[in-house]
């Protein structure tokens, strides 16, 4: 027969309690055969950061310009990781994180539009790229995992395009903005 | 003018595949205007401050 040990911690003080549900029926918790930690659902594996960002203005793109979008507004931001001064998503929590965005361009006409996800500065996912400007403009989307050490690391959209002039970058709320969670902790 | 029409005029025989591969241009919308990045052109130097200017 298996045994139960429970140990105590000597360096604290608290008391820690299980507590039984309001329940009449029997119940049994199975423990996984493994050595872990049991997550609570305030546990970064569960409670991670998720944002959803998008601009309440547009973001002007220089012709051959790689330009950072604009993402000034928050729908939401569970661990407040999104800053709307520089755009910038830096999770608190390691691990990897899956990242959506999709912008509209009003560029028409002859041209290719292209973004990507930068993260410290420099490119790490890529993609539509590159996309051919039509008629009704660009809607270029990136889409992918990165993986952040929680603490310095950062993730920032970047967009081109080369129709010839500057072009107007429209990430508003309707559809598009820039959106991640914390898929899997480290 | 913009960073990209300085580099066209000082260069006019660079294309929009050089600056889709080998230069790159940047504006990271924090106020402090486009600047080159990258500059890997196998025969063109990169411009200077005073080019540029």
């Amino acid at each position: 027969m298996s045994k139960i040990s429970l140990t105590p911690n000597a360096s604290g003080t608290g008391t820690l309690t299980i507590a039984a549900p309001n329940t009449s029926t029997d119940r049994t918790l199975t423990l996984p055969d493994e050595t872990g930690t049991i997550i609570s659902s305030t546990s970064s594996q569960v409670a991670g950061p998720a944002f959803r960002a998008y601009g309440s203005t547009l973001t002007s793109v220089p012709n051959n310009t790689w330009t950072k979008i604009i993402f000034n507004t928050k729908d939401f931001d569970t661990n407040n990781c999104f800053d709307t001064s520089n755009y910038r998503f830096t999770p608190n929590v390691a691990g990897y994180y899956q990242f959506n965005c999709r912008v509209g361009m009003g560029a028409t006409g002859t041209g290719i539009a292209a973004i990507k996800i930068y993260k410290n500065g420099s490119q790490h996912i890529i993609g539509d790229e590159p996309l051919n400007i039509a008629t009704y403009g660009a809607y270029p989307s990136v889409h992918g995992l990165g993986w952040a050490n929680g603490t310095t690391d950062y993730f920032e959209v970047y967009v081109y395009q080369n129709s010839g002039s500057t072009q107007n970058c429209g990430s508003a709320q309707s559809g598009f903005n820039f959106d991640g969670f914390l898929a899997r902790i480290s | 003018m913009s960073l990209y029409e300085k580099i066209i005029a000082l260069y006019p025989e660079l294309t929009d595949y050089d600056f889709y591969t080998v230069i790159t241009l940047q504006n990271d919308s924090d106020g402090n205007g486009d600047y080159i990045a990258k500059w890997e052109h196998p025969t063109l130097a990169r411009p200077t401050e005073e080019q540029l200017a």
